[in-house]
């Protein structure tokens, strides 16, 4: 085993192509790290090399010979790995149930011979020096191990090509030493390494060469000693977009101060502070997990509120659910619009009026003229496209989709939005439309909190943009001042 | 011609209502007597206690929710109510103790879902075994006879020719039908069973209308009980071990889909008619009646791929 190449790697899913033609080689005995920003195509690529997804076109070949790989198992049979960042292991079985999951090792009578097992396991653990034992049960030890009992799953299967998404966003500085030591140990036995992570630091410590994709694309492929994280930045950012914000209408009218978030913490986030004013736009910019979308949650009552305050128009409130969040005046359009915004199955009506059934009820029985005029009338404010209010929402594009998750807040008079990821599997056409309603929100005096991983986006749209790494906010930009070069080093650089 | 086909394919309860005339047409061809006026009433009389239940269960499916307990919740609100009556509690009170201990059932399954998390299949699946297991041993495991008059005129009474079921069965129906389609707690019930998540981000508490949901289905159950109680003379502890399988087939045939966000009141009363006049008519043609149990069986799979494909084409 020497190499791996990809050729011409495409894939597109109904309407975002995620690869476009990727080519590049990783050597055996190297560590090839992949960067690029969220969405540059990472995972997509990993997929493929699993065989978790097929590529559109394109092939990879190991040693020069071609493979396609229609399931996971083809490309482990053919030598290959991938640990992804959620653990593939089985909880309640053991360490050596675990390592040798597909080939246990079988008695002459078919029953499990678990002293062989055990025997073979304990020479990996011993290979890799680590101090776990192979009849400890995989959900009684730490992050760190249960990762390590992947690699040594791979390492039994004899894999040449060993993948590794994000190894590191749940360990310790010790925990990574130890996996990183691990990594050499398979580097030095002649195994292709692919190392997907968001830390440069870490590239820089473990890795051969550095492979930057961007928005699908390959873009280069250095040698980690001749690099910067500065030139990889640069390598990663530069997208041009600056026409389209530049047509649309903006807001010059900010307003008082609306929402102040003063120290909030949660399971996933600490000591957040931040404020926004009527008629401002902030950005909230950060790699995916950075802790926005988590923010955002505990603030609007769907997580809990470990302990902090928020303010609204100087007063002091106590959120502690959605439904109080919208009482007092917040609406939120969630990351994931599919699984927690739209109620698939219910018409558009049915899914703006979810907002205000109080206020269209009397005595609990629905006025439904009432209803109807109001979201009429909003529906045509928004321009939203369907063919009746009756429509199931989930015949809607993407765009009017989100449309009508706008609507729901328009309607409840919702003074602070909480927009995450509002243009996510938008066409272009339908984004620019977006982007002017959000900047016609905000004239109206609203406050919007823009999250979108898109850097363009933020920069174009934003009045101040917050940057977020690892459940904090790392700094605060002007919107002219910022550039993706300073946002991408907030958040990825300690 | 093309065109009603269409329409008929897009409109389930049209295509159900053919289905439920065809089969009456049928029966009625091998044996003239089951189009009888006796026997229609005997069809209704009996859709109407599976009815009451059914219509309790649509309104949780279409919330995402289910209940196994309520044929056994019927068993034993009949011995129940029995035991209370031949003790000589006035039979107003009875109703009102009956339905009572119901609600508190429905109350204890909607907190063991809401804050312990347990899985309502599993919740209620072990609610039947226990009530099945009470309604034998509060009456020694025997049929408890019933002599209070007015009690008796409940399940067997009628008012110019009609059971008092099927009237208590017709309101229920109409009352039902509207607080599913035009008051805010039925919007909230689709709201809910379409998508809990996004509910409760747009403003819904899904616990609150989960508690609510469970209090229908007992209390439900509990009615049909003692009405056929009543029209039994007694409380069986073994009276109601198919109600929950019937109520559930005949939601699902009335186009109910489970897994929630849809499906309709009068959906489910086409279901509940077209499983009744199908068993009644096995009965009536003499086949053993083991075959009934063969065909609702059967019928619900067929139920179920129907739904099975409405939902796959919708994706």
């Amino acid at each position: 085993m020497q190499y791996i190449e990809f050729k011409n790697i495409n894939k597109t899913y109904v309407s975002i192509r995620a690869l476009k033609n990727i080519s590049f080689t990783a050597r055996a005995g190297e560590v090839c790290a992949l960067v690029g920003e969220n969405g540059a195509g990472k995972s997509t690529l990993l997929k493929i090399l699993s065989g978790d997804i097929q590529p559109d076109s394109g092939s990879i070949f190991i040693d020069g010979k071609e493979k396609h790989f229609k399931s996971p198992q083809e490309a482990i049979t053919s030598g290959i790995s991938v640990i992804y960042q959620e653990r593939q292991i089985v909880p309640f079985l053991t360490v050596a149930e675990n390592v040798f999951m597909e080939e246990l090792p079988i008695k002459k009578n078919q029953l499990i011979d678990f002293n062989k097992l055990n025997k073979c396991t304990q020479k990996i653990i011993d290979d890799f020096n680590l101090p776990i034992d192979p009849t400890d049960r995989v959900n009684d030890i730490s992050v760190a191990y249960q990762q390590m009992v992947e690699i040594m799953k791979a390492y039994r299967r004899n894999s040449q090509i060993i993948a590794f998404d994000e190894p590191t966003s749940s360990l310790s500085d010790s925990e990574i030493d130890m996996l990183f030591k691990v990594i050499r140990k398979l580097k030095e036995e002649g195994k292709v390494i692919i190392y997907v992570s968001h830390r440069l630091k870490e590239i820089f410590q473990i890795s051969e060469t550095v492979v930057v994709l961007k928005d699908g694309v390959y873009i280069a492929k250095v040698e980690t000693t001749k690099t910067s994280e500065q030139e990889l930045i640069r390598y990663m950012i530069g997208r041009d977009l600056g026409d389209v914000f530049k047509s649309l209408r903006r807001n010059k009218n900010i307003g008082d101060v609306i929402l102040e978030v003063k120290g909030v913490n949660s399971d996933r986030v600490s000591d957040i502070s931040f404020k926004i004013h009527e008629g401002e736009i902030l950005g909230f910019a950060g790699l995916v997990g950075a802790g926005r979308t988590e923010t955002m949650r505990a603030i609007f009552g769907a997580d809990i509120l470990n302990s902090g305050e928020i303010w609204i128009n100087n007063k002091h409130v106590r959120i502690k659910d959605p439904s109080s969040a919208i009482v007092e005046g917040l609406g939120l359009c969630p990351e994931d619009r599919s699984s927690e915004g739209v109620i698939k199955s219910r018409s558009v009506k049915e899914n703006i009026s979810i907002s205000i059934l109080k206020k269209i009820c009397r005595q609990g029985f629905i006025d439904f003229k009432r209803e109807e005029n109001i979201i009429k009338n909003e529906v045509n404010n928004l321009g939203i496209k369907t063919p009746s209010l009756q429509t199931e929402i989930i015949e809607l594009s993407g765009g009017n989709q989100q449309k009508v998750l706008l609507a729901r807040w328009l309607v409840s008079n919702a003074k602070i939005l909480i927009l995450d990821e509002p243009t996510r599997g938008i066409d272009v056409g339908a984004k620019v439309e977006i982007y002017q309603l959000i900047l016609d929100l905000a004239s109206k005096g609203l406050g919007i909190i823009f999250i979108s991983s898109e850097l363009s986006e933020i920069i174009g749209l934003s009045d101040n943009i917050v940057v977020m790494r690892e459940g904090r906010i790392t700094g605060f930009l002007k919107g002219e001042e910022a550039t993706e070069e300073k946002i991408l080093t907030l958040a990825m650089l300690k | 011609m093309k065109k009603i086909i269409k329409k008929i394919q897009k409109n389930e309860q049209v295509s159900l209502i053919i289905i439920l005339i065809a089969i009456v047409c049928v029966f009625t061809a091998i044996q003239p007597n089951y189009f009888s006026v006796r026997n229609l009433i005997n069809i209704l009389f009996s859709a109407s206690i599976v009815g009451m239940v059914a219509f309790g269960e649509t309104f949780l499916i279409i919330g995402g929710q289910i209940d196994l307990s309520p044929g056994a919740v019927a068993a034993f609100s009949g011995v129940l109510a029995a035991i209370l009556l031949n003790a000589g509690v006035p039979m107003i009170l009875t109703i009102f103790i009956v339905i009572a201990m119901a609600m508190l059932i429905g109350y204890l399954i909607s907190l063991m879902i809401n804050f312990l998390k347990m899985e309502p299949f599993i919740v209620t699946l072990a609610i039947m075994s226990v009530f099945t297991g009470l309604a034998f041993i509060i009456g020694g495991g025997r049929s408890i006879p019933i002599t209070n008059k007015s009690f008796i005129y409940f399940g067997a009474g009628d008012i110019f020719g009609i059971p008092i079921s099927i009237v208590i069965f017709a309101v229920i129906f109409v009352i039902f039908h509207i607080i599913l389609t035009r008051t805010r707690f039925g919007r909230t019930v689709y709201m809910v069973g379409g998508n809990e998540a996004a509910s409760r981000l747009a403003g819904i508490n899904p616990k609150k209308i989960k508690t609510m949901l469970y209090l229908i289905t007992p209390v439900m159950a509990s009615i049909g009980g003692m009405i056929l109680a009543g029209r039994m003379n007694s409380g069986q502890p073994t009276a109601q071990s198919h109600l929950m399988f019937g109520a559930l087939t005949a939601a699902i045939v009335g186009g109910v889909r489970f897994g929630g966000g849809k499906g309709t009141l009068y959906g489910c009363l086409i279901g509940v008619l077209l499983l009744e006049s199908f068993k009644n008519g096995i009965a009536v043609l003499n086949v053993q009646t083991f075959w009934q149990n063969v065909a609702s069986g059967v019928l619900l799979i067929v139920a179920l791929s129907a739904d099975y494909a409405r939902t796959a084409r919708n994706k």
